[in-house]
């Protein structure tokens, strides 16, 4: 009985890897084909002829050198200024008692509710006065507001039990080495995931650096992306899918050295006592 | 070493009034037990102590100096919590030194201490593993060692046994005392396990819905009770108590009266007391197997055995009451026949539940068994 519902259980797992996998390797397969290759041959995994010439292509068409270093800079300062700011935050919500602690809880969180589209707007016009257009600066900015994070930090530190933070205060530790010592050590996994989600959706952040991004050497990759997708001539597939492995690298790259945090967060229970 | 006093000290939650006017005095030194069933405010009285809860109103003094609104950290205290709370992502001889850390206490001095907490309480060897590789009475012990590296002058304990199972706890209870007078720290300990109470504690302070019923030596909350609350937790099955009368010499329980000895009458009659709660142990009945004079009748309702003895229930004219035998094959509804050890009787007012005192000669050791 169990053997059968595991093969059942694998069978669909097998599949929904195949479905979720099946895109990457097609982009990875297709970047390394002619055009022509890619038209004649869609499905073959192993290009006939595999060459780098889209890559060198890209490379010499845009400054994707400095693309991808603006695309480093924006999701790395949102990432770290937003990691930190909602430890802090989620910290003094847990720990601090003050007035109307719940009241501007609830207010903060219900600001991940406002649509993006009801604050493009508002965020653009006040950029642009403050000149930042055309500008990463200007990118950056307003992706760094954002209850999101102090939601889900504030549920890990939630689940610490109150009498470990209780003997370090005990102990007369204050709040910087609680946190530092106590708290941040066991919600490490939830914080990490976080910061994984934050750098993902910083670095894929499409729409705004639309608006408020003019010359292609302030461009970020998602952009740099679209150059290729939507030019007049037709949509060159290989160089689109080419642009496409280099934007997938990066957070591929963070994602295989920090998945044991992001699996730990599903698995940890924390020791009783 | 610390005094403790607490003045009038109230603590509420909201409008709900957890603390109501506690008024005692921990001497420096001694092991005070805070005893009563849960929700008794006795972890909440330990927490206030630790600065762990505000006070909603009155004082609390350390030393004579006023801490309530000293933060815990500055009241140079150890606490060890009923969990442990040992840090999971530490060390054994991380968990115990941190707080040496936090004072930024010499490295010699840190592992000097160390050595002789490890020593101490046997946990050589242990050092490195993590809280989630010890067993449940290891835990303790890091626990316990964690809290006597510090060397404060007040050590709080919350229920620190009652994790464990039987045999370790008795092993515990030793070693509590074994570290109380190494160090000969303020000892503050919460339990609703009476037999931790009356092992441990120099005295015990039984609370009840927040309030102070008693603070005394472990043999007077026995032996003396000051009230009937105290009278009935203590001791397992707790004290009988039913109502009583007194009139010309004699004691009624319901229709029956028996003859009381001259102290007695002499002792209630002076305090002019027509109606009362009789307390009684059930190791203070003496059970007969015939009708004697001046002996009670009573009808068997069951008998608990224990092992060493047995309790036998039975019902006296509508009050259930126990006492302590070892005939366990007395049939319910037989008639029982017993006697009252007058020595260890106890009169309590109908009124006030306070007990009224003893005759002298109940206090007398040379006083011999006289039924009533």
């Amino acid at each position: 009985m169990r053997i059968e519902s595991n093969l059942k259980w694998h069978i669909l797992l097998i599949l929904a890897l195949f479905i979720s996998l099946m895109p990457i390797v097609f982009a990875v397969s297709t970047s390394f084909k002619e055009l022509s290759e890619a038209y004649s041959n869609v499905l073959g995994i192993i290009p006939d002829k595999p060459t780098l010439s889209n890559y060198l292509r890209i490379f010499q068409e845009l400054p994707l050198n400095k693309i991808t270093f603006n695309t480093l800079v924006v999701a790395a300062t949102v990432t770290i200024f937003k990691v930190i700011t909602s430890v802090m935050a989620a910290y003094a919500f847990v720990y601090f008692d003050f007035k109307g602690k719940n009241l501007l809880y609830f207010i903060l969180i219900s600001t991940i509710f406002i649509p993006f589209t009801m604050t493009m707007i508002p965020n653009y016009l006040i950029i642009s006065q403050i000149g930042l257009r055309n500008n990463i600066m200007g990118v950056i900015l307003p992706q760094l507001s954002d209850a999101t994070g102090i939601f889900l930090i504030r549920q890990a530190m939630r689940s610490i039990p109150m009498p470990l933070i209780e003997a370090a205060r005990l102990e007369a530790a204050g709040n910087f080495q609680i946190m530092a010592n106590i708290v941040l050590p066991l919600v490490k996994p939830a914080v990490i995931s976080t910061g994984i989600m934050f750098f993902i959706n910083s670095w894929n952040e499409y729409v705004w650096p639309v608006l408020i991004l003019k010359d292609t050497t302030n461009y970020t990759l998602p952009l740099a992306l679209q150059l290729f997708v939507s030019s007049e001539g037709g949509t060159d597939f290989c160089l689109a899918m080419a642009v496409s492995v280099v934007t997938m690298i990066i957070p591929l790259g963070l994602y295989l050295i920090f998945q044991k945090y992001i699996i730990n967060t599903f698995t940890s229970s924390g020791v009783k006592g | 070493m610390k005094e403790i006093v607490f003045e009038n000290v109230c603590k509420k939650y909201g409008k709900n009034l957890i603390i109501d006017n506690l008024n005692f005095t921990i001497k420096s030194g001694e092991r005070l037990i805070l005893l009563g069933a849960s929700g008794c405010g006795k972890s909440t009285t330990l927490r206030m102590i630790a600065g762990l809860e505000d006070i909603t109103s009155g004082n609390l003094y350390m030393n004579g100096k006023r801490v309530n609104d000293i933060s815990s950290g500055k009241r140079n205290i150890s606490m060890v919590f009923q969990n442990y709370a040992l840090y999971p992502h530490m060390t054994v001889a991380d968990n115990i030194i941190y707080g040496l850390k936090v004072q930024n206490i010499a490295k010699a001095e840190i592992s000097s201490r160390l050595k002789a907490a490890v020593e101490m309480l046997e946990l050589g060897g242990l050092e490195n593993r993590k809280p989630k590789d010890l067993s449940g009475g290891q835990r303790q012990r890091v626990a316990l060692a964690r809290a006597v590296v510090k060397r404060s002058e007040l050590l709080l304990l919350d229920e620190p046994l009652s994790n464990l199972d039987a045999q370790l706890r008795v092993h515990a209870r030793k070693e509590l005392v074994k570290i109380h007078q190494t160090y000969k720290q303020t000892f503050i300990y919460v339990t609703h396990d009476q037999v931790e109470a009356m092992t441990i504690g120099d005295r015990v302070a039984i609370l009840d819905k927040g309030r102070l019923q008693v603070i005394d030596t472990p043999s007077n909350v026995y032996n003396k009770p000051a009230n009937i609350f105290t009278a009935k937790f203590i001791g397992s099955p707790g004290m009988n108590i039913f109502a009583a009368a007194y009139a010309d010499h004699f004691l009624k329980i319901g229709k029956q009266s028996v003859k009381l000895p001259e102290f007695w009458s002499a002792y209630i009659g002076k305090r002019n007391c027509r109606e009362f709660y009789l307390g009684i142990r059930p190791e203070h009945i003496f059970l007969q197997n015939e009708k004697r004079k001046n002996s009670f009748v009573g009808v068997v309702k069951y008998v608990e055995e224990y092992g060493s003895h047995c309790g036998i229930y039975f019902d006296l004219e509508g009050h259930e009451v126990v006492a302590s035998g070892t005939n366990t094959a007395l049939k319910p509804g037989t008639n029982i026949y017993f006697t009252l050890d007058s020595a260890r009787m106890h009169v309590f007012d109908k009124e006030s539940k306070k007990n009224i005192g003893y005759p002298e000669v109940c206090y007398d050791n040379v006083y011999q068994y006289q039924s009533v």
